[in-house]
């Protein structure tokens, strides 16, 4: 195509020029401080690895804005200017320079020499909890499932009943939400008892990998209290996406608090003023319907999700209807919930799926994914396939034991297992 | 072997045709042409036209998987699907792409630029392509069965693709697919390895060859050395998926750790096997088009020898967030720094070659600058990768997906790229449209930015990869959307580039011979080159021959002369005979990979004992192969001869002298 020369030689860089700019335009337009983002370092393992992360960004657009000078320039000056340029005399052939190639060699070396040291520093530091703080460390084993995770709180211990019948201490564990002590460094041994997952909390530390038969941990410390996001980040099968987990960082009071509230067995409501008795049959048509993988959460938890939490702790002041909770406790055996779920003082001791004594104080179900509330709970329970697509629930539970829920069983269960808090 | 096939099989003064199954086929058209091909220009062209092919597979996989991701919480496809596109995307780009498209331009081009007239094994030539076609059909069978496409991702993690896992046929597939691209992969190594080192021209000294010969050694080397981990790996999951045995059964001790071990003693040099042949092709793209030798070409070529070498000792960078301990993760951090060096090195003798050059921006140029843009982005997302405590938050994110995209659409794609519009007037005797060639890398290079630039920050902002969905309160709605439109513009930029290059191959310019005025000795054959390549086998006196050979006319003319009278004298050219049997082998082996893989093992109580379909199937694929080869072997490995007439064309063929 025949152009003039001005236009040829403008519209080669008109569109290098609209590709850069557009690239760095729309960077700026990303939010860098979401419920994941590495950017917001909440702990000195995050924060490191940040740290180290700008100093190789730095690094890096060095030698970009160097070399890529260099090439630019070269684009441009030494260009064929026109049809008689390019059939003339090829240039000098020259082949190389040697003290060219032995500086910018070392060159190379330097700069990388200046991302190693703290890149080997890094790797001591975030290994594990530094030897002045040992003494302090809280020890938490978490273990990965397809698809949620296990918490045992080992330095806790709670009353439960043992497979035989007996009461024994064992430390308790919860799933999907890691409450930790802020301040504090947690020590966290991981372990999986199927595939691999990987154990995310980008906000506090980088991931480790919980691989069967090895035994990996990671440190991490929360600097103040605070709720935060994680995920699973290893593929780990057809809901890996949708494995996610919160951890919820206290002051020591508050974190004593809870774990006094852990050990206590399962809350029972029984008739009060604040209690409604006798109500009548709840209208199921109240319960949302959702399509498959719609949106778990709503706006108004994200404002304030530790406060949100926080609300979860207490019983609602009225609502509560002690025979519907009972129902819901008597189904939650007759459809054999109990033999997955362990909810300690009921005896209901299964352990192959999360733990659900105190699951109504938690702000999050279905590993991180929808809100704790009435209607995601019915959502979880009414469908779990629609939400986690191949569950062990769905398959091993509900597909192979032909369990059928009723609606009036589904509101009795989402009212016994909110009254758990 | 020779003598048993002299005496045996062919009789003095008796034609081609032989006794029954040992005739060697003759056809140089039709369906039988292509079957029985060992040319290696032909089988360079069935690799290309296979791997276009497929990049159009993987291309569509990836538009699905770009829409699910287009908003969060998507329903477009369902996790299991979604599964199976993130896999097949990288299964189909990584083995059926980018390895097919190298092994196209090794095949074509390398014979051609050491002066060759084809590779050291033809038959076997052939024979790596029809298994890797093979290998291509059994990983992409799932597709039509019930039991899926393989779902477990690219790298197929233990435990996930045990038995206990993944039930179904879908990895069985996936393994044995993979198994047979290598078994192809090593058998063509082996082949260039031979040619590069034994068939070169006289005075074709190796510091005189060109870069892209010495980057197919390297790869070749690479892939010889490399396969036997995957292989390993393989059939340790074959047998536990098969007869129980427990590498990575976790119930009874087994260790997933050593398949990610074994993977990535395979995975990481299968990276360089990717890039270091784009990196042969830019390196005889920018001379040529800067008109002026390369900048180093000693130290380029150290530096893809270093390359390959390193590239053996930094697999564990995959694995830092494995629990290595500190001491292992701190040698494979350093490691893959120090790889970061020669990699640098080549950028800047690149960058060298053009300076004081007269640079022409046809196509094949701003494809090749775009590579150097794109690949020093990708360069150093790596680099950042190797700071391993910032790994820990990056690995398993988008950030490493924009890293690998970067090095291998930017890098790897852009020089194939380059490459295919670069030798078209060679190959095809057209030329490429240079409108529409521009056309297509702006959008290209426009799509490709707009799709991965953004990764890096999804990833940074804590997104996880291979989730099929996310919620909306994350921050990555505005990125992952931005992605999935760059993505569309990408399709369209390849879909113009293949539209062209379609073109192009029916109606394109005719074009003269070395409309590049180039310096390799390929360019010193008619556009396309005749079967036999060379008239005379030249004699090379410097690096860049024939930019030599047209600076020294006279010399030239003078050798030739001599040396086609002698060759003449000697009998003529002599030609590979072509052969049905690598064909034949091929199809025993897709019958016993689908025994092996496909077919449900024997209901006890229909078939009692070890017998049934599955084993029956399976030998009998293995038989065809057997049979196959054994007759490849007593074939012989004579050939016929031609001579020319003055202008190349084919004077007479001669079938008589056997040998």
């Amino acid at each position: 195509m025949f152009l003039p020369k001005y236009i040829t030689k403008f519209s080669r860089w008109i569109g290098t020029a609209a590709a850069l700019a557009g690239i760095v335009l729309l960077s700026g337009c990303f939010w860098l401080d979401g419920p994941q983002s590495t950017f917001d370092p909440s702990g000195p393992v995050a924060r490191r690895q940040m740290d180290l992360f700008y100093t190789t960004c730095w690094v890096s657009l060095v030698i970009f804005v160097v070399v890529g000078s260099v090439l630019a320039y070269a684009m441009i000056k030494f260009r064929a200017r026109g049809e008689a340029d390019e059939h003339a005399e090829p240039p000098e052939q020259a082949h190389g320079n040697p003290l060219v190639e032995i500086s910018l060699i070392g060159a190379s070396v330097l700069s990388l020499v200046i991302i190693a040291i703290p890149t080997l520093s890094g790797i001591w530091y975030s290994f594990d909890v530094p030897v002045e703080d040992k003494a302090d460390t809280y020890e938490i084993t978490a273990t990965g499932y397809q698809w949620w995770f296990k918490f045992d709180y080992l330095s806790e211990t709670a009353q439960t009943l043992d497979p035989s019948g007996k009461l024994v201490n064992a430390p308790f564990s919860t799933a999907n939400e890691l409450v930790i002590p802020a301040g504090r460094p947690i020590h966290i041994n991981l372990r999986t008892v199927d595939v691999i997952h990987s154990f995310w909390i980008p906000k506090l530390a980088g991931k480790v990998d919980m691989m069967p038969n090895r035994g990996n941990h990671l440190w991490l410390r929360s600097d103040k209290p605070g709720y935060f996001w994680g995920q699973c980040a290893e593929f780990c099968g057809e809901s890996h996406a949708v494995m996610r987990f919160r951890v919820i960082a206290l002051g020591p009071k508050e974190f004593n608090d809870w774990v006094n509230a852990q050990m206590a067995p399962a809350r029972k409501v029984t008739l009060t003023a604040g209690t409604d008795a006798g109500q009548a049959k709840a209208q199921f048509a109240e319960y949302r319907a959702f399509r498959r993988n719609e949106a778990g959460y709503s706006n108004t938890f994200d404002v304030s999700p530790l406060d949100a939490w926080r609300a979860k702790q207490v019983p609602p002041a009225t609502g509560e209807n002690p025979a519907l909770i009972q129902k819901g406790r008597e189904l939650f055996a007759a459809k054999t919930c109990s033999s997955c779920h362990t909810v300690r003082g009921d005896g209901y001791i299964g352990v192959v799926g999360p733990e659900l004594t105190h699951v109504g104080a938690r702000s999050t179900i279905a590993a991180g994914l929808l809100e704790n509330d009435r209607d995601e709970l019915h959502r979880w329970i009414h469908a779990p396939n629609e939400v986690k697509p191949g569950n062990t629930m769905w398959v091993a539970g509900y597909l192979a034991n032909g369990i059928k829920l009723t609606p009036e069983d589904e509101d009795a269960l989402v009212n016994y297992l909110q009254s758990l808090k | 072997m020779e003598a048993l096939a002299k005496t045996d099989f062919l009789a003095k003064g008796e034609q081609a045709a032989k006794p029954l199954v040992l005739w060697r086929p003759t056809a140089k058209t039709g369906l039988m042409g292509w079957l029985t091909t060992v040319d290696h220009k032909k089988i360079g062209f069935l690799y290309g036209i296979s791997a276009l092919f497929f990049f159009i597979f993987g291309g569509f996989e990836a538009l699905l998987i770009r829409i699910q991701l287009a908003v969060p919480n998507n329903s477009f496809l369902t996790s299991a699907q979604y599964s199976e596109m993130f896999t097949m995307h990288g299964t189909t780009m990584i083995f059926l792409v980018v390895m097919p498209m190298g092994a196209a331009f090794f095949n074509f081009i390398m014979p051609l630029q050491i002066g060759a007239r084809d590779v050291a094994f033809p038959r076997l030539n052939a024979f790596s392509f029809w298994t890797f076609l093979v290998g291509a059909i059994i990983v992409n069978l799932g597709w039509f069965m019930k039991d899926g496409a393989p779902d477990a991702g690219w790298f197929g993690y233990a435990p996930l693709t045990t038995r206990h896992f993944s039930p179904t046929h879908a990895i069985d597939m996936w393994v044995m697919g993979l198994q047979l691209l290598g078994v192809a992969s090593i058998a063509a190594a082996l082949n260039f390895i031979v040619t590069i080192i034994n068939l070169r021209a006289p005075g074709m000294t190796m510091m005189r060859l060109p870069v892209f010969t010495w980057m197919t050694l390297f790869t070749s080397f690479l892939i010889v050395l490399s396969f036997p981990a995957i292989t390993i790996a393989l059939i340790e999951i074959m047998m536990d998926r098969l007869f129980g045995t427990n590498f990575f059964e976790v119930s009874n001790g087994g260790l997933p750790i050593l398949w990610q071990h074994l993977f990535w003693i395979f995975g990481h040099p299968e990276v360089y096997i990717l890039i270091l042949p784009a990196m042969g092709i830019i390196s005889e793209i920018l001379p040529t088009f800067s008109r002026k030798p390369l900048f180093g070409y000693p130290i380029v070529v150290f530096s893809g020898a270093s390359i390959g070498f390193l590239g053996f000792g930094v697999w564990s960078h995959h694995m830092f967030t494995t629990g290595m301990g500190t001491t292992a993760t701190a040698a494979f951090a350093l490691m893959t720094m120090a790889i970061a060096v020669p990699t640098g090195v080549k950028i800047f003798n690149w960058i060298g070659t053009l300076w004081n050059g007269h640079l022409t921006m046809r196509t094949p140029m701003m494809f090749a600058i775009g590579f150097l843009w794109m690949f020093m982005i990708g360069g150093l997302s790596g680099v950042m990768h190797s700071a391993a405590p910032s790994d820990a938050e990056q690995h398993g994110s988008y950030f490493i997906v924009a890293h690998f995209h970067y090095v291998l659409i930017g890098g790897s794609l852009f020089a194939l790229f380059a490459g295919i519009h670069y030798w078209f007037p060679l190959m095809f005797g057209r030329r490429v449209s240079e409108f529409w060639g521009k056309a297509s890398f702006w959008l290209v290079f426009i799509g490709f930015n707009v799709t991965f630039f953004p990764m890096h920050f999804l990833g940074m902002e804590g997104m996880p990869r291979r989730t099929f969905t996310y919620d909306g309160d994350m921050g990555w709605n505005v990125g992952n959307l931005i992605s999935t439109v760059g993505a569309f513009i990408l399709a369209i930029g390849v879909a113009v580039y293949f539209v062209t290059m379609i073109y192009t191959f029916f109606k394109g310019e005719v074009t003269t011979k070395d409309p590049w005025d180039a310096r390799t000795l390929e360019w010193s054959l008619p556009n396309p080159p005749p079967e036999y390549n060379f008239r005379v086998i030249p004699t090379v006196h410097a690096r860049d021959g024939w930019w030599y050979e047209k600076r020294h006319k006279g010399e030239i003319a003078k050798e030739e002369a001599e040396h086609a009278k002698a060759e003449d004298s000697h009998g003529g050219i002599h030609m590979p005979f072509q052969s049905i049997y690598p064909f034949l082998a091929s199809v025993g082996i897709l019958v016993g990979a689908i025994g092996v893989a496909v077919i449900d093992p024997a209901n006890t109580t229909q078939y009692p004992g070890f017998w049934g379909p599955k084993v029956a199937v399976t030998i009998l694929g293995g038989l065809i192969m057997f049979v196959s080869i054994v007759l490849w072997a007593l074939e012989g490995n004579d050939g016929y001869h031609i001579h020319l007439n003055e202008d190349g064309s084919i004077k007479s063929e001669d079938f008589h002298s056997g040998h």
